[in-house]
């Protein structure tokens, strides 16, 4: 019996090298590179800062198990992070704050949803098109300015520790349970992968794929929401553009993670790795002193270099 | 094994736009039969099923399931009504597991965690019905990782997981080794044992006797016998199968010269595919290939044409050796009429004047610079040599009919004044008229000193327009036969595989 | 093809529209400085889109041309300014090339999906552009090179000029060579035109060239235009660039639109956008009716599509 899980899991981690081979390779170079790579400290660092990827990543490997695409979430978690600071600031109280800023992230989603179930149309333009909507809203809510001094109640999401834990390192391990739990144990998860490997034989089963469909987006933009909570909390205010560019480093984390853009093949556990990779490539360069310039364009080229990797060995 | 009859399909008929897919069509199914069904291709066997699945709807005729007629809209409605369709390209989700696929839609509910799936039921029960097929598969594997009986033996537990009375299946031992072959079948007496019915399609004559109970052999659309399988013989059926004047069909002039060689193929080997393969076309002639779904002949087109790489062997075309890309052949004087027009051979979206255009630019335009003039001419030629039904040229070729459309395909490769081509199934889903035309032009253009292989599944077409027909099967050819030797059963033999 | 040319319909009757709405509302709307500003404006923005409108023909994307246009505007700045006009302008537009050359290799060759490959470029550039500059600013380019993007010929702006001819001529390539006819092939059906003996590698080579040279083109106008370049200048356009060619009715799925559509996307997006402004308008606001255009656009074309895309 254990063979076969075992079995199983080999299965699922083979479908993911690209992103180990990198997480591994950035690690050791760094970890050469400066003394300071290897330290708990740092690593915390990573997790931390990386966490708020990780987040939004895992909404997006949903999406792209289902053939589709979400460029907006990046101005959506911007936009979540503004009605959140925005009701902080007029008193709301958190929790009500926090729920609206989930509840914006999920309109957005719900939006998406509709227009590519309902009307057919392509989803990297319908995201397109949310993604001007989120950054358009999200800019004439603060009047292009930022949102700053929300206080150590929200901070705490940031700053705070559960059982010695940071927060953001928590939640990020929370939400990963929760969707994982979603998506190997129940049947919107089975669904997921349904949409994106044979969306046929679903709707034969009687199933409204629709539905679903539009469900993976609503939780994408829900996911940003959250994940703007620990931005929020990092940065200590709200700014109107700070998502912008995160959506496609989801999505490459997604891709490095070994999810595919075809026939619903992928694993979350992947994408996890995939974002620590990022997150790894752009911590370890800050060590090493590369100036923020050199830093974009060397995060280009490792990127380009796992996919082709990737796309040799055949995946 | 009961006599009541579950399934009635009566005087079923339906028409497809220039074609009569099937005509007054009766059919009958009895509980816990297994009833052959066969015909050549284009015989109405897919149709039948599809009607019956609910992918299609007849025009008349009534489907009377367990003695209550049944109006079968979708898909999802006939597999409610009990009838599972277990198609060629199966119906599984790749990257879930075999327990997930068998419960699609249906998962068990975990008994004490709301929203949550019940796993281990979900297997076991996967398991016991795997079990009940003397199938060994774990539950939890990847669909995706499963070899093609597997996922066959998958599919046959999801149809028994949904109470299926009627199973279709279609074609279900074209990719199996003889071992599975023999699993598949002990499967089906297992489903029939329960009661279950099975309607199984085959063009494997030899199954007829290995598994069947009774068989129904259709023709053009039209019912020819249902016949117990044990007073059948082979030839009973191959003669049911293929009986009918071919006389009325167009005169082939066969007196042509036949000229230089246009092609010629030794021992190409491509693996998993090919094996062995010999062929050569000269120009002046037709040589036709023969044989069934399946056999490779679409696949060696491909591998001439240069669309598809090779292993080892040889392909000469007028004297230079290729291997390479179709974009080299077409230089040389090579076209090809690929089997899915729709797919392959046309862009749907472009008008008509630049799809006929779209293999000739270098030739038309040298200098890279479009003269619409010329084009017009050029495009209007054709319309008219062709005789292309269209309000105009610039008509987006997805309005056209079927057949126009083969015209068009046509059209291009005409246009490019190639010397040697390569028809996949050019008359298929083309109407009586419009198939006449196209023997017509092919005629011509041998006439003129063209080479053609033609691939064709129909054996009138083959037998009428070949000079020489190779017949191939499983990826070999097993016999090159002269005009004089070709007959149907000598076509339908060496395309079974039948050494008897 | 006459699909095509009733979406432009649509677009133009949407442009007559809006003239007339924001000419009602507007009073400084229809006078000749703002209509001039509107089409110059407008050029701009073509102009860097025409390139991107020949890749979403083949089905493809670019997202690096506001990277690579900055980089390669950065870069010829710096001979610019020291007075070596044309040899600058070769250098920034060999720049654009070499980059598109570059995602063409990894989209024809290596077989990389179009997005991830010049998504990856686009950092590329960006960071190059970044290195160079060093976050500074070079401002103050010598006349004779600001012709391009501020100087008049016969009272009319240069850049629009330079739209003309840029209109002209990709019109021209794409609805009368036969590497324009390739190109719409590709797009529409990639297999049947491999099947047709059309060269695919080839010409996606040459597609993605000519996006990164037409966007170190556009980036050279720019930058004549503003007078001053920094290694940021692309970053606001790229929404616009690829919403403009989406609601000039090019469809993403290749094989569909024309550079018609994308002028008239354009001047559809700076009508908006400057109307926005005479109704004083909170320039926030353009960013979501900017994103609403889009999928408006996508929406409308839908219910006559030619080209089916999934749900």
């Amino acid at each position: 019996m254990s063979e076969t899980v075992w079995r199983v899991w080999a299965r699922r981690a083979a479908l993911a090298p690209g992103a180990v081979y990198a997480l591994i390779v950035l690690s050791l170079v760094f970890g050469v590179f400066t003394a300071q790579f290897l330290t708990l400290h740092n690593l915390t660092n990573v997790g931390m800062q990386g966490s708020v990827l990780i987040i939004v990543s895992l909404g997006m490997t949903l999406i792209i198990l289902t053939e589709g695409i979400d460029l907006s979430l990046g101005p959506v978690l911007g936009l979540a992070g503004v009605v959140l600071a925005l009701c902080v600031k007029q008193q709301m109280g958190l929790p009500l704050a926090i729920l609206l800023a989930i509840l914006a992230g999920a309109a957005f989603g719900a939006l998406n949803g509709v227009l590519i179930t309902r009307l057919g149309l392509p989803p990297f333009v319908v995201t397109l098109g949310s993604f001007g909507m989120a950054q358009g809203l999200a800019l004439v809510l603060t009047q292009g300015s930022s949102i700053a001094g929300l206080g150590p109640a929200v901070q705490y999401f940031y700053d705070g520790r559960i059982l010695g834990i940071q927060v953001p390192i928590v939640m990020t391990a929370i939400t990963f349970l929760v969707v994982y739990i979603i998506l190997y144990h129940t049947k919107f998860g089975t669904y997921v992968f349904a949409i994106g490997g044979n969306q046929e034989a679903l709707s034969l089963a009687g199933v409204r794929t629709r539905l679903y469909k539009t469900g993976v987006y609503v939780l994408g933009g829900i996911l940003a929401s959250v994940a703007a909570l620990v931005m929020t909390a990092r940065m200590n205010g709200a700014h109107p553009t700070v998502g912008v560019g995160l959506e496609f480093d989801a999505i490459v984390s997604v891709i490095l993670g070994g999810t595919s853009f075809e026939r619903g093949r992928g694993w979350l556990g992947g994408t996890i790795i995939g974002a620590l990779a990022v997150s790894v490539l752009r911590n370890g360069l800050n060590l090493i002193g590369l100036s923020t310039s050199w830093q974009v364009t060397a995060v280009g080229m490792v990127i380009i270099l796992a996919i082709v990797v990737d796309g040799l060995r055949g995946i | 094994m009961a006599n009541d009859v579950v399934l009635q399909l009566e005087r079923i008929s339906k028409q497809f736009p220039g074609v009569k897919a099937l005509d007054d069509v009766n059919f009958d199914l009895r509980r816990g039969e297994v009833h052959m069904l066969v015909g050549e291709n284009g015989a109405g066997k897919s149709t039948l099923i599809k009607i019956l699945a609910g992918a299609h709807r007849q025009d008349t005729g009534r489907i009377v399931l367990n003695g209550q007629p049944a109006d079968i809209h979708n898909p999802a409605q006939a597999l409610g009504l009990g009838v599972s369709v277990i198609y060629q390209e199966f119906n599984l989700v790749p990257f879930i597991s075999v327990a997930q696929n068998i419960f699609l839609g249906r998962e068990p509910r975990h008994p004490k965690i709301p929203g949550l799936i019940d796993h281990a039921r979900m297997n076991a029960e996967s398991q016991a019905l795997l079990e009940s097929l003397s199938v060994d598969i774990d539950p939890r594997s990847m669909v995706h990782y499963l070899g093609v009986a597997q996922q066959q033996m998958v599919e046959v537990a999801k149809a028994l997981s949904v109470n299926a009375r009627i199973v279709v299946m279609d074609e279900p031992t074209s990719a199996l080794t003889t071992r599975e072959i023999e699993q598949l079948f002990a499967a089906i007496k297992r489903l029939t044992a329960r009661g279950v019915s099975v309607i199984y399609i085959s063009h494997r004559l030899e199954e007829v006797f290995q598994i069947g109970d009774r068989v129904t052999v259709l023709r053009d659309g039209k019912w020819i016998t249902t016949m117990n399988v044990q007073d059948a013989t082979m030839d009973v059926i191959i003669q049911a199968m293929v009986g009918r004047t071919i006389d009325r069909m167009f005169p082939r002039d066969f007196a042509i010269e036949k000229g230089e060689v246009a092609l010629t193929v030794r021992n190409l080997h491509r693996h998993g595919v090919l094996q062995d393969i010999n062929v050569t076309v000269r120009c002046g002639e037709i040589v036709g290939l023969a044989g069934l779904v399946g056999a490779g002949r679409t696949e060696l087109a491909r591998v001439i044409f240069g669309a598809d790489p090779y292993d080892a062997g040889e392909v000469t075309i007028f004297g230079r050796t290729v291997r390479g890309s179709p974009a080299g052949c077409v230089a040389i004087g090579v076209g090809f009429l690929p089997e899915d027009r729709k797919r392959e051979g046309l862009a749907l979206i472009l008008p008509l004047r630049e799809n006929v255009v779209v293999a000739s630019l270098r030739r038309l335009f040298p200098w890279g610079i479009i003269k619409r003039a010329k084009e017009h001419s050029v495009v209007t030629d054709f319309v008219k040599s062709l005789d292309i039904v269209t309000p105009s040229i610039n008509r987006m070729t997805k309005f056209l009919s079927g057949g126009t459309q083969q015209k068009v395909v046509l059209a291009k490769w005409l246009c490019t004044q190639s010397r040697f081509l390569i028809f996949d199934e050019p008359t298929r889903g083309i109407d009586v008229g419009t198939k006449a035309e196209i023997h017509h032009l092919m005629n011509e253009m041998v006439k003129q000193g063209a080479a053609i292989l033609m691939i064709s599944s129909e054996l009138p077409e083959v037998l009428n327009m070949s000079d020489r027909i190779y017949v191939m099967h499983k990826g070999r050819i097993t016999k090159e036969l002269s005009r004089e030797e070709a007959t149907p059963e000598a076509i339908l033999r060496h395309a079974m595989g039948v050494t008897t | 093809m006459s699909q095509f040319w009733l979406s432009l319909l649509s677009r133009v009757v949407a442009i007559i529209l809006l003239v007339v709405v924001l000419s009602l509302v507007s009073s400084g709307f229809l006078s000749v400085q703002n209509l001039i500003n509107i089409v110059r404006q407008a050029s701009l923005l073509f102009i860097l889109s025409s390139g991107l409108t020949v890749v979403i023909l083949t089905a493809g994307i670019d997202l690096s041309i506001v990277s690579v246009l900055a980089l390669s505007a950065c870069v010829a700045a710096n001979f610019i300014q020291q007075g070596w006009i044309w040899g600058g302008s070769l250098i920034g537009l060999a720049i654009g090339a070499g980059c598109g050359l570059l995602n063409g290799l990894m989209v024809a060759l290596v077989g990389l999906p179009p997005f991830i490959a010049t998504y990856g470029m686009y950092w590329i550039a960006e960071g190059f552009a970044q290195v160079f500059m060093q976050g500074q600013i070079i401002f103050g380019f010598p006349g004779g090179f600001r012709v391009l993007g501020a100087g008049y010929v016969a009272g009319v702006p240069v850049p629009i000029l330079v739209m003309v001819v840029v209109l002209v001529a990709c019109f021209f390539v794409l609805q009368r060579t036969n590497f324009g006819r390739y190109v719409y092939v590709i797009g529409a059906n990639r297999e049947a035109a491999r099947l047709s003996g059309i060269n695919i590698r080839g010409n996606l080579l040459l597609v993605y060239s000519l996006s990164g040279l037409i966007s170190a083109f556009a980036g050279l106008v720019y930058i004549s235009r503003i007078n001053a370049v920094e290694s940021t200048i692309g970053e606001p356009l790229l929404l616009p660039a690829i919403a403009v060619v989406c609601i000039g009715g090019t469809s993403l799925f290749g094989g569909e639109g024309g550079i018609g559509g994308t002028l008239v996307g354009a001047l559809i997006l700076t009508l908006v956008t400057n109307g926005m402004n005479l109704l004083n308008v909170s320039p926030y606001w353009q960013w979501f009716v900017m994103g609403a255009i889009v999928v408006l656009s996508v929406a409308i074309d839908q219910l006559g599509s030619a080209k089916v895309g999934g749900a």
